[in-house]
């Protein structure tokens, strides 16, 4: 079994691995995140603690999930809002976590409705012996509009509350910030000038993921009614790797650290956050569907990842990919590729050509006798999209051709992608 | 293009593994893991691949089997894990071999080397046989540091894996690879050695016996006819030619009704042999031959009767008579193969064996350096057994030598 250094450092603080649990029911008390340890994760971002006045009452059922076809957990909705156990009850945990797990790492979720609130759990969290601070600015379901996204969305608010808890803590502290906004750089910007060290994201998403047709109720229903509520899982990826994307190419925030979230399930979900500028790697929604036993898969497929690339550290691939996403008008619009349609491996169903008829630009020619489609150059624009609807593989990048009236030579054209080819043949 | 005899059965691609990697149920506490007498740990594995991580999966299947790729091929999958597998409380059991084969391919088309030699401990451990329990037991003595010299009889390794088990079931070409990545760990294969009657072993730390059931038994009415093959020798004769073999017959008999039969049945038809007849005699109901073998065997278009035993045989006409009905049959033939069963001999090895195999639990003898494995310690006569016994006997003969410390 392959054995590589998968340590980071993040926010001054050691962590033997990337991998984290991020605030949620999987990590609300002691049992949980001792046997997660066991199992090898790195640390927790134990479930968010709230101050002592806020009273939690939670619904049931509270939680739904998005399917596809035969898929299920494609995403998945929760109504929960913050820990069920008392305050005692987490210090305690907390508190014993850190004295039977002293190479882990630690990190107390904290919630407030005023700054003194926020104040204060700094201070309990960090005399209880959490090495380092989150700041929940992003839940989307709290029944108090003091609490959660809406807070998370307001600039102003972020960076008072975070002066607050930098008063009530000298330990290294992230914002986590919500992804319900245009815009995640404002209130980035503000946590820091408020004293953060760095960043998590992303929260869920708001949403309504499913109506019950007969009852005419979103789900889950609760006593004949639902709410929009926060959304995650392997769905929201691509919107966190957005915001990690944006974040790490804003003015000023370009070594910003982050700790990546949303939708985090193998080892591939892992290395594109990481390329995208995350330091550490926060999980639940798999976690949930599958239990702690994947980070098995995502330390070992990373490992093997780091050898393929030859690198010795996580740090040299931390940000990689950023600066190769650019803004739209900077893209190379001067040519088009064509698909090559491979007929040894083509079965022909024609999921090619109806999706290039119905879907794009009526550029494949079925053969009705032999089954075989093949593409129309003249109509074609090189959208690729037949590509990823072939089952089999058949169809892969071919001839690149410059567009008329502009210069460059096609070989110099870089599309190879080992997205377009399979492992296995 | 490879032959109808050579042709093995297709394998899956990445997406259509997904699809059945996604059937898995991902079972806690797995009952396909616990059912594998070799430890292979399917349901480690297919969670590797479910999340993405074929090397992960392939480190899994290696390290718990040395002869992975091999047990892919030819494990009777529907009397262990899959037979265990919660799947079929909803429909079939995950394809579990197939995942594995796949698996196995990825792991040698990316030339992965997973298995580690130990640190040189200075002893030194002599196998006889190159069969699967030798293998397995000399990668797993070479992973805790020991030397190891295989003997072998025959002029290449394998033993049933090579001159057993039809190409197209198991292509020489896998065995290669699988005894490859085992001399590539350091172990020394001494060809055309028969011990016992060619040498002795005396400067070794300690022997493991493991020479499996490798005679063909006979039937004395059978003695000395020259229409008469035996199974294993037939089989042997076919694989070595790559099916290639003159005088193809137009047709045969087939004498026994185990697996062996239905491979040299099936190994027939592939040679476009027009009658095969197998005739066996045990009754369908108390059938030996596994469900899927005999499946296969029906489908690949041979005769089997039932319920016979031969009783004369006048060169190459044979009579046969129902066990209990009151009927006879007389056929004439181009062959006889004989499928009746195979023997150990453990002449002057200093391992005793009765009905097949040695007469204790475990894998010591009485003399502390002779060990046994395989095919003639007690338990399944099938190559994942002779993984799990060659495992095993490793582990005693570390904990003999060196109390299991390192
Ligand atoms: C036709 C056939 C098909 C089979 N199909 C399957 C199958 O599909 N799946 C399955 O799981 N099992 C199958 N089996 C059973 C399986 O092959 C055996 O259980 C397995 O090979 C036993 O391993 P072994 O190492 O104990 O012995 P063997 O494989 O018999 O190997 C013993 C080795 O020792 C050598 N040897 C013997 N005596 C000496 C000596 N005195 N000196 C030196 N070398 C010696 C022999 O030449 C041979 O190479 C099949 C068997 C046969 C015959
Ligand atoms: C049931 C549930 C409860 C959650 N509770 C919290 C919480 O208490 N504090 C918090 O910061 N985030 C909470 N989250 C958000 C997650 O920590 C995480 O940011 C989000 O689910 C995206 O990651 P994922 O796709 O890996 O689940 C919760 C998420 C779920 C699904
Ligand atoms: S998952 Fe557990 S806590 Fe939740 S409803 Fe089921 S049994 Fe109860
Ligand atoms: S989708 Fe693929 S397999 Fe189907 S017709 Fe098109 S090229 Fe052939
Ligand atoms: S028993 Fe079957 S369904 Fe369960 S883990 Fe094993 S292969 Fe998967």
């Amino acid at each position: 079994m392959i054995s590589k250094d998968l340590s980071v450092e993040f926010l001054g603080v050691h962590f033997e691995n990337p991998f984290l649990l991020s605030s949620s029911p999987v990590d609300n008390c002691y049992e949980m995140c001792a046997k997660a340890f066991d199992e090898g994760w790195g640390g927790v971002v134990f479930k968010t603690i709230g101050p002592k006045h806020f009273k939690i009452n939670e619904v049931s059922p509270r939680f739904d999930e998005l399917t596809k076809e035969g898929t299920p957990f494609v995403g998945f909705k929760n109504m929960e809002q913050i820990a069920e156990h008392s305050l005692e009850e987490n210090l305690h945990d907390l508190r014993h976590l850190k004295d039977d797990y002293p190479n882990k790492v630690v990190i107390a979720s904290i919630m407030g409705t005023n700054e003194e609130d926020w104040e204060t759990l700094a201070q309990l969290v960090t005399e209880a012996g959490a090495d380092m601070i989150e700041m929940n600015l992003s839940c989307p379901q709290m029944t108090s509009h003091e609490m959660g996204s809406d807070v998370g969305t307001n600039p102003e608010l972020v960076k008072k509350y975070c002066t607050a808890v930098k008063r009530g803590s000298n330990l290294p502290m992230m914002a986590k910030m919500t992804p319900n906004i245009t815009d995640m750089v404002p209130a980035a910007k503000a946590s820091m000038d408020g004293g953060a060290d760095g960043i998590a994201t992303i929260n869920t998403v708001k949403s309504v993921a499913n109506i019950d047709l007969d009852r005419k109720v979103g789900l889950p229903i609760v006593n004949g009614k639902s709410s929009i509520s926060g959304f995650s899982g392997k769905a929201v990826k691509p919107i966190a790797l957005r915001f990690l994307q944006q974040l790490r190419t804003a003015a000023g925030l370009e070594q910003l650290p982050i700790s990546g979230i949303g939708g985090i399930e193998t080892w591939q979900d892992a290395a594109e956050f990481i390329l995208m500028g995350a330091t550490t790697l926060q999980v639940t929604t798999s976690v949930m569907q599958y239990g702690y036993r994947i980070v098995e898969d995502m330390k070992n497929g990373l490992m093997h990842y780091m050898e393929d690339q030859h690198v010795e550290h996580l740090s040299e691939l931390i940000g990689v990919a950023n600066k190769n996403i650019v803004p739209a008008e900077d893209l190379d619009r001067d040519y088009k590729v064509y698909p090559k349609i491979d007929w040894d491996k083509c079965i022909g169903c024609g999921r090619c050509y109806i999706s290039c008829f119905d879907g794009a630009h009526q550029a494949i020619k079925w053969d009705i006798k032999t089954r075989r489609p093949s593409i129309d150059t003249s109509k074609c624009v090189g959208c690729h999209l037949c590509n990823l609807v072939c089952p089999v593989g058949a169809i892969t990048t071919g001839e690149v051709v410059m567009k008329p009236g502009t210069k460059g030579n096609p070989e110099d054209i870089q599309i190879e992608s080992s997205r377009l080819t399979h492992p296995v043949q | 293009m490879s032959t109808k005899y050579e042709k093995e059965a297709p394998s899956y691609t990445m997406t259509t593994v997904m699809e059945e990697a996604a059937r898995c149920l991902l079972c806690h506490d797995a009952p396909c893991s616990k059912a594998c007498p070799a430890g292979t740990d399917p349901a480690r594995f297919i969670r590797s691949v479910r999340f993405r991580n074929l090397k992960g999966a392939a480190e899994t299947i290696r390290e718990n089997n040395a002869m992975g790729a091999i047990c892919a091929r030819v494990c009777p999958t529907e009397k262990y894990c899959e037979l265990a597998c919660s799947r079929t409380g909803i429909d079939c059991p995950i394809d579990i071999g197939g995942i594995q084969r796949f698996v196995t391919d990825y792991e040698e088309q990316e030339k992965m080397d997973i298995l580690r030699k130990g640190d040189s401990n200075g002893l030194n451990i002599a196998i006889v046989g190159s069969g699967p329990a030798g293998l397995q037991t000399a990668a797993t003595l070479l992973q805790k540091g020991y030397a190891v010299d295989i003997y072998e009889k025959n002029e290449k390794a394998g033993g049933y894996l090579r001159y057993g088990i039809p190409e197209y079931r198991l292509p020489d070409e896998i065995v290669d690879v699988e005894i490859n990545r085992i001399v590539n760990l350091g172990a020394e294969i001494k060809y055309n050695v028969t011990i016992g009657k060619d040498v002795t072993m005396a400067d070794h730390d300690a022997v493991v016996v493991a020479v499996g059931a490798s005679e063909a038994k006979m039937l004395p009415m059978f003695e000395g006819n020259p229409y008469v093959e035996t199974a294993v020798d037939f089989l042997a004769r076919v694989k070595e030619a790559k099916g290639d073999i003159d005088n193809i017959p137009a047709s045969a008999v087939v004498v026994g009704g185990g697996d062996v039969a239905m491979d040299v049945a099936t190994t027939l038809k592939r040679l476009d042999v027009k009658n095969v007849t197998d005739l066996v005699y045990e009754e369908f109901d108390e059938f030996k031959a596994s469900k899927k073998e005999l499946d296969a065997t029906q489908k690949a278009g041979v005769t089997i009767v039932d319920g016979y035993v031969p009783t004369d045989v006048d060169g190459n006409t044979v009579t046969f008579k129902h066990r209990h009905l009151d009927s006879e049959m007389t056929i004439k033939t181009d062959l006889i193969i004989l499928a009746v069963g195979q023997q150990v001999n453990t002449d002057n090895l200093g391992v005793d064996t009765d009905h097949g195999e040695v007469q204790h639990a475990g894998y010591k003898t009485d003399d502390e350096k002779v060990f046994f494995t395989g095919d003639i310690a007690q338990g399944d006569k099938t190559v994942v057994w002779a993984v799990r016994k060659g495992k095993a006997v490793a582990e005693e003969i570390d904990q003999a030598l060196l109390g299991g410390n390192k």
